[in-house]
């Protein structure tokens, strides 16, 4: 049991492979009975992970659960793996929405089932391995691996432009983390330099002494290095334009896996490796960050105004919400960031619902033109309700997740720089009248389409997918602390690793959200 | 009177020493033997006594594996060291690799002939004498006992026009870089009095080496050159891998590739490079190996980019990972401690194109058709586990981790940061960023493209089968746990003789 419990991490990273690879193999399975063992198996490993939740201490050490194995002792590589309170969420957010997303496939997907849920189990593990990583090595692996089921659930199971929509995903994220595999061939190599001995671990690497002074200096390019990759990742404007594409053409499933927790892992980089490997180059960089996240919140949701397409709107939504995150994060200051990660959780949740009702009507029209809708609400009353709520998510209602996340960010960017909060706040307008616009012309008036007319509401299984769903809304709305009270600590060191103490806003979030309900 | 006696009687050491090449040149003409014996009906024998006299040598390689000093022989002709007899093993698997797999592309041309697996035999063993060379005439006698092999077997289909073409290029261009090489070697020997590669090394590092002297070197250069298909002497290499029978193809890039490699680095040592002191015509060498990288991984990506014949499209390839390599070249022309990673690098290398184009002899169908891109359409709906293990060697060949491909990748762009090659890494990954879209390519067709037409198919013999699951298998295992074969291919050094 003491065994199992110190490899609970490689567990959970290895398990949906394992699992994923024992379903593949199995001779003489129906091929919708994968969808079963996809399932059961990936519910197993949200309890798992639950594990993780109950056993961390907000008070302990810095990286709890870790791993820590040579691997190649030649370059310095460890097997290393270990959770932070930030970390901590991303993986139950990841455990979380996957069991969701099978069950949410299972009428979707009917071509190659054994394939599919194959590799979603792989995309699983490829993530979770992806955010307990503490070598840089080893980070890499995780997330390129990521890539080649994301690539074939696009390609294989995608819309009509899948060809073109995976190979651009392909290729962009693949430019951007070649630049970084520069990046840390350059940092083993300094700490060899300086410490006599190759290492690419995380906390080794932390300790190196790197000149950063100016906007070319070796930290700068360094930064601007991983930076880039993170950046496509989240992405921030200008180098979102594979993520519309890659939206519209996934399978539903693909689609919520890219929202719900690919994306995240952009905004999870800047955390782990950009902020505190190097300091200097973040605060130089701080204000062009700032303006491109303000510039990606407002273009977003300026773009989102005018699609036709409903999955399309809710992409360049994601555009818009992740702009939130990479401004949070780069205020830097404990509100801004924990509401950034916060932020990235809600996004998950919100995100991936809607991408999820999107699939519902799309399975059942074969289209999601908002053109072809109208008056759905007295057809489908259930499914309104669903989308309404979610929806409010979306466009940050209090008493809803979105509002916490958002009204943190943008707290967190006014200590730092009122101008772009305040151009940043008009996003939370525009976002308001994309979304209800939206939602108008698909829910209300009267019911312009014959086709429409047979639509039937929601199933006993979408209701079972899409209760989580609500439920996390809400709760996530009214007790934020629980969240925080874990994270928190983690945040706090985040901070301190890249500002010297004395500009510290030590204010935490939790005080603040707690004056704010006081109002 | 001593030379004498060396040149006609061997000690029992001195035997041992040589015990690979000896094993291989019996076995090759027992194989003759046999194979004239059993007239009718021989192929199995004459594969099977070949494939057996490979893996012998192989082991007998492997057991010399820990030879501390090099040992020269026959008056410093040879020089036999732990470099020789490693790659002596890779030289042998891939030959034996390439038999087993090429069974069922030859049987479909009916063109199964014993003279196939004996020609593999012969280029092998002139791989083995050229990798060991320590004279500039046994170079270029072993040189030519493997290119003469190897024109033949490009030819091997010879009622097909294509093939024939490609084997009279082949024929007539590597023999027009031979004789440059040949050339050059008489400019050395003209300037130092010596065909030993030894003299090359006190003509070379002086402060200002002879005229002559830095001619001839350049021409040996271009020699190596053209024979790795670098740019701008790359320009035979698609023609040649399009026309040749696709396990000869896989030969060549694999095998006929590594040992030139391997022979030039040890040509490149014993110029003085290794560390970081050089004279005026070192630098003058390096420049031209940097600039040949450079232009070799940009034209070799762009390239390929418009290709739809697999071959082509991996001939292309093939130009590119040559830039890759000769990255790794020169930086270990800086630093000979990080030798190791080119050497990692070929052979990963290695087994990546040799798994790659046995599943291609395996989807030929017959005439050298079915070759392209569009002919794989669908193919992991037909044959899920085929279309799998290509999927995974051109992960490993885009440098996707978890391969061995990546971690190749890895050490050499690593080794050529480390030693001050940032710029050229920079470029480099940039380059390999365009290669994943032609990878990529073709998986777009196994995967996401529907199976045009009910293709027959005949079944592999199980051996082919086994052969490529254990490429594949090794693989991945190296992009998992690569510490053991790092440590090995760190281990080897070349000593300056």
């Amino acid at each position: 049991m003491d065994w199992l419990a110190e490899h609970i991490l490689s567990g959970l990273v290895f398990l949906p492979f394992v699992w994923g690879i024992i379903g593949l193999l199995l001779p003489n399975m129906k091929d919708s009975s994968h969808r079963v063992w996809a399932f059961v198996g990936s519910l197993g490993i949200f309890l798992l992970s639950l594990y993780l939740y109950f056993n961390y201490d907000p008070a302990g050490a810095e990286f709890q659960f870790v791993e820590k194995t040579p691997w190649i002792t030649a370059w310095g590589v460890q097997y290393n793996l270990g959770l932070d309170g930030i970390s901590l969420w991303l993986v139950i957010l990841t455990t979380f929405l996957t069991p969701l997303i099978i069950l949410g496939s299972f009428t979707a997907v009917e071509q190659r089932q054994r394939e599919f849920y194959f590799l979603m189990l792989a995309l699983e593990s490829g993530m979770l391995g992806a955010f307990v990583s503490l070598d840089a090595f080893l980070f890499y692996v995780f997330w390129e691996v990521m890539l080649i089921p994301m690539y074939l659930l696009i390609g294989v199971w995608g819309g009509k432009n899948r060809i073109y929509a995976s190979m651009k995903f392909f290729l962009y994220t693949v430019v951007g983390s070649l630049l970084m595999l520069v990046a840390i061939f350059y940092l083993s190599y300094q700490h060899k330099l300086q410490f006599n001995q190759y290492s690419t671990a995380l906390l080794d690497l932390y300790k190196l002494q790197l000149a950063g002074d100016g906007w070319f200096s070796v930290q700068a390019i360094l930064f601007l290095a991983f930076s880039f990759a993170f950046a496509i990742k989240v992405p921030l404007f200008p180098l979102h334009t594979w993520l519309p594409d890659a939206h519209v053409e996934a399978p539903t499933a693909g689609s919520v896996v890219l929202a719900g927790v690919l994306l995240k892992l952009g905004g999870y980089g800047f955390i782990r490796f950009a902020f505190p490997l190097f300091p200097s180059a973040v605060i130089q960089y701080q204000m062009v960050f700032l303006t491109l996240s303000a510039i990606a919140i407002v273009y977003g949701a300026w773009v989102a105004m005018v699609q036709p397409d409903i999955k399309k709107l809710v992409a360049y939504s994601s555009v818009s919400h992740m702009g939130y995150v990479v401004l949070g994060l780069f205020s830097l200051n404990m509100i801004g960031v924990t509401g950034s990660v916060y932020q990235m959780l809600n996004h998950g949740i919100s995100t991936g619902a809607l991408f999820l009702l999107v699939g519902m009507i799309y399975e059942r029209r074969h289209t999601r033109e908002i053109s072809d809708f109208g008056g759905i609400a007295k057809l489908m009353p259930l499914f309104a309700i669903v989308f309404m709520i979610i929806t409010l998510s979306s466009v940050a209602l209090p008493g809803t997740n979105g509002f916490i996340g958002e009204f943190l960010i943008l707290l967190g960017a006014w200590l730092t720089h009122p101008v772009i909060a305040i151009v940043a706040a008009t996003g939370v307008v525009f976002g308001a009248v994309y979304m209800l616009w939206m939602f108008r012309r698909v829910m209300f008036g009267p019911v312009t389409h014959k086709e429409n007319e047979s639509l039937k509401d929601l199933t006993s299984r979408e209701i079972l997918v899409l209760v989580p769903f609500i439920f996390m809304v809400f709760f996530m709305g009214v007790y934020p602390n629980l969240f925080f009270g874990k994270m928190e600590p983690s945040v706090q060191r985040l901070i301190t690793k890249v500002m010297k103490p004395k500009n510290l806003n030590t204010q935490t979030a939790a005080v603040k959200v707690e004056q704010q309900n006081e109002y | 009177m001593n030379i004498n006696r060396e040149l006609l009687t061997l000690s029992y050491e001195q035997l041992q020493w040589l015990s690979p090449i000896a094993i291989l040149l019996v076995g090759v003409l027992f194989v003759i033997c046999v194979a004239s014996v059993f007239n009718r009906g021989s192929k199995q024998i004459t594969q099977w006594t070949s494939i057996l006299s490979l893996f012998v040598t192989t082991l007998s390689s492997y057991s010399l594996l820990d030879t501390a000093t090099p040992h020269l022989l026959f008056n410093g002709m040879l020089v036999l060291d732990k470099f020789s007899y490693f790659f002596f093993i890779v030289f042998n698997l891939s030959g034996a690799a390439t038999i087993l797999m090429s069974d069922r592309y030859l049987d479909l041309d009916e063109m199964n002939h014993i003279e196939f697996p004996i020609l593999i035999l012969f280029s092998v063993l002139g791989m083995m004498l050229l990798v060991s060379s320590a004279d500039l005439i046994s170079m270029f006698i072993s040189l030519e006992i493997m290119s003469l092999s190897v024109y033949s077997l490009v030819a091997f289909r010879r009622n097909d026009r294509l093939s024939n073409e490609s084997g009279l290029k082949y024929f007539i261009l590597g023999g027009a870089a031979s004789a440059i090489f040949l050339y050059g070697s008489a400019l050395i020997y003209g300037a130092t009095g010596s065909v030993r590669i030894s003299s090359m090394l006190t003509a070379a590092t002086v402060a200002q080496p002879s005229v002559l002297f830095a001619l001839g070197a350049v021409l040996v250069v271009v020699g190596f050159l053209f024979k790795i298909a670098a740019v701008p002497f790359h320009m035979w290499m698609p023609d040649v891998y399009e026309g040749a029978p696709a396990p000869v193809t896989g030969f060549m890039t694999a095998a006929l590739k590594a040992a030139m490699f391997a022979t030039f680095i040890r040509v490149l040592i014993q110029l003085g490079f290794g560390k970081p002191q050089w004279n005026a015509f070192q630098t003058s060498i390096y420049q031209i190996l940097w600039w040949s990288a450079l232009v070799t991984m940009l034209v070799g990506n762009l390239a390929a980019l418009p290709q739809n014949n697999l071959k082509r499209i991996f001939a292309y390839s093939s130009i590119a990972h040559t830039g890759y390599l000769l990255i790794g070249l020169i930086t270990a022309l800086k630093n000979q401690a990080v030798l190791g990673s080119t050497i990692l690098y070929l052979v990963s290398y290695v087994i990546t194109t040799i798994g790659a184009f046995g599943i291609l002899s395996l989807l030929a169908k017959k005439g050298d058709t079915g070759l392209n891109v569009h002919d794989l359409s669908g193919l992991s709906q037909r044959r899920p586990w085929l279309a799998a293990a290509l999927a995974l060697f051109l992960f490993s060949m885009a440098g996707i981790p978890p391969t061995a491909g990546f971690i190749a990748k890895y050490s050499v762009f690593y080794a050529a940061v480390e030693n001050g090659e940032i710029g050229l890494v920079i470029f480099a990954v940039l380059c390999s960023a365009i290669s994943v879209y032609y990878y990529l390519r073709v998986i777009v067709f196994m995967y996401m493209r529907n199976p045009a037409e009910q293709a027959t198919w005949r079944r592999p013999i199980l051996t082919a089968v086994v052969a490529i699951a254990v490429v594949a298998l090794l693989t991945i295992a190296l992009g998992f746990s690569p510490s053991s074969l790092i440590e090995a291919t760190g281990s080897l050094s070349l000593a300056q003789i």
